[in-house]
């Protein structure tokens, strides 16, 4: 557990820091079907033994955090918690056979194979982006603009998902 | 904190996912405007129906006292009525503008042309508050019957709020008991004596008047009006009465400051009346001339 510390605690800055310097400019500046919202794989890439109510606190951590700089107090951090329990759920779908035991820290590529990485993260990120888009309009009038939103913002970053795993190759 | 922390530990992550969203529901109400207005809006809707059938049975109660006030309410409109029949004056809903009359009188070229400036819809509250920082009420008259966001709600005793989020069956007034609320006043002894009418929270029976000159000599028990430089509320409505002597404005030092005492209850609001200055769109944009050359 200890070594899995400061691998999270670089991983919430880094993502943070990409998110709102790179990611939320390069959105404003393209339009707003362009969102990327990469910092939830902090939450993703937390140990898969942590009790799930740390994960909710921690989603919404990093949530509230990256809301500082986005100016909308609490939105992403509804969301972060959000997907901080949804992460409980489809990882307990997802468990291979005779559970996970220690030796799989963290729910990534290099332990489970480049498929089942896709798929669980595929529906992390798609219940993290349904909640976030759904609590950014608080209403459901315009439900086809949160669905197209949704849509398009998850293509764009299971993108960024993928090149980030490629990239660093997450062991702990 | 360790223990709590430990309660939610053992009740699993559904409660803390629970519990943190509905803080997050808190924080996203409390900071955010586009979300805020839209939680108020759909609060009117759902707690609009849901007051007036308690409402409904409430009255009840009430009607005799209502049917005091308003048959006390008639004698003073045929009262005005009668005035305005011995002036001859050619248009009606003047009663709150007594002093232009006069001057009209004289004008005979304006007695042709002038039109009634006020439009009142009566509506009654079916919804109120008056021990938050900020107060509203909902009364059930909406766009329906031409209420629109901006305009002026008073009662037969005062002011009582400014309508801001319109349903077609009910709107959401924002009481002068709210920290926003600023009311352009005047001293009835002394024309031209004007100040602004704020609420400072605590006591729903006084306000605080400020911005009047130093040089003005305001007495306890001096009558407050409407000045009726904005197009929300109509010249010459009583509000209340100052309220020991005034003092001398620590902010402001060439101005008063000084309580007074409301003639409304807030806390008894029942029928109210909507004011439509039928001129509102006319001097709108005559006024926004003006900001434009600034």
């Amino acid at each position: 557990m200890n070594n899995s510390i400061f691998p999270g605690i670089w991983r919430f800055i880094g993502l943070t820091a990409v998110q709102v310097l790179l990611l939320q400019q390069a959105g404003s500046a393209i339009g707003s079907y362009f969102n990327v919202l990469l910092y939830p794989l902090f939450i993703l890439f937390l140990p898969i033994q942590m009790p799930t109510p740390y994960v909710v606190l921690l989603g919404f951590a990093i949530g509230l955090t990256v809301d500082f700089f986005y100016g909308s107090i609490g939105i992403h951090a509804s969301a972060g918690a959000f997907s901080g329990f949804a992460r409980s759920v489809i990882l307990s779908a997802y468990k291979p056979k005779g559970g996970f035991s220690g030796k799989e820290p963290i729910a990534a590529p290099v332990y489970f194979g480049w498929q089942w990485f896709f798929q669980v993260s595929a529906l992390f990120f798609a219940a993290h982006l349904l909640w976030y888009f759904s609590v950014n309009a608080f209403t459901f009038v315009y439900v086809a603009t949160i669905t197209l939103k949704t849509l398009a913002a998850w293509g764009l970053t299971m993108i960024f998902v993928v090149l980030y795993s490629i990239l660093f190759n997450p062991k702990n | 904190m360790g223990k709590l922390l430990q309660l939610l530990t053992r009740n699993g992550g559904f409660m803390t996912f629970l519990l943190v969203e509905m803080f997050s529901f808190y924080l996203i109400v409390q900071y955010n405007d586009q979300q805020d207005a839209i939680f108020t809006h759909t609060m009117g809707l759902v707690g609009g129906n849901v007051l007036e059938k308690r409402s409904a049975w409430m009255s009840y109660a009430h009607l005799k006292v209502v049917s005091d006030s308003l048959a006390s309410e008639n004698i003073i409109l045929r009262k005005q009525l009668a005035d305005a029949r011995n002036i001859q004056v050619p248009y009606r809903d003047t009663f709150f503008i007594r002093d232009i009359d006069s001057l009209i009188r004289t004008d005979s070229l304006r007695r042709v042309m002038v039109k009634p400036q006020f439009e009142f819809i009566s509506a009654r509250v079916i919804g109120n508050s008056i021990n938050s920082a900020n107060n509203w009420l909902t009364i059930n008259r909406g766009s329906n019957e031409n209420v629109r966001p901006g305009m002026g709600v008073i009662s037969k005793d005062g002011v009582v709020g400014i309508a801001r989020h319109v349903t077609p069956n009910f709107s959401m007034v924002m009481s002068i008991l709210h920290r926003q609320t600023k009311i352009s006043v005047g001293v009835k002894r002394l024309k031209k004596a004007l100040g602004s009418l704020v609420w400072e929270g605590g006591d729903p029976s006084v306000m605080t008047l400020k911005f009047i000159a130093r040089h003005f000599d305001v007495k306890p028990g001096d009558l407050i009006v409407t000045s009726g430089y904005s197009e929300i509320f109509p010249k010459d409505i009583e509000v209340g009465r100052v309220e020991g002597a005034p003092e001398q404005d620590p902010a402001n030092p060439y101005c008063w400051i000084m309580k007074v005492r409301l003639n409304q209850d807030m806390s008894t609001l029942d029928y109210v009346y909507v004011v439509n200055d039928i001129f509102h769109t006319e001097l709108d944009s005559l006024k926004l001339k003006v900001k434009n050359e600034q």
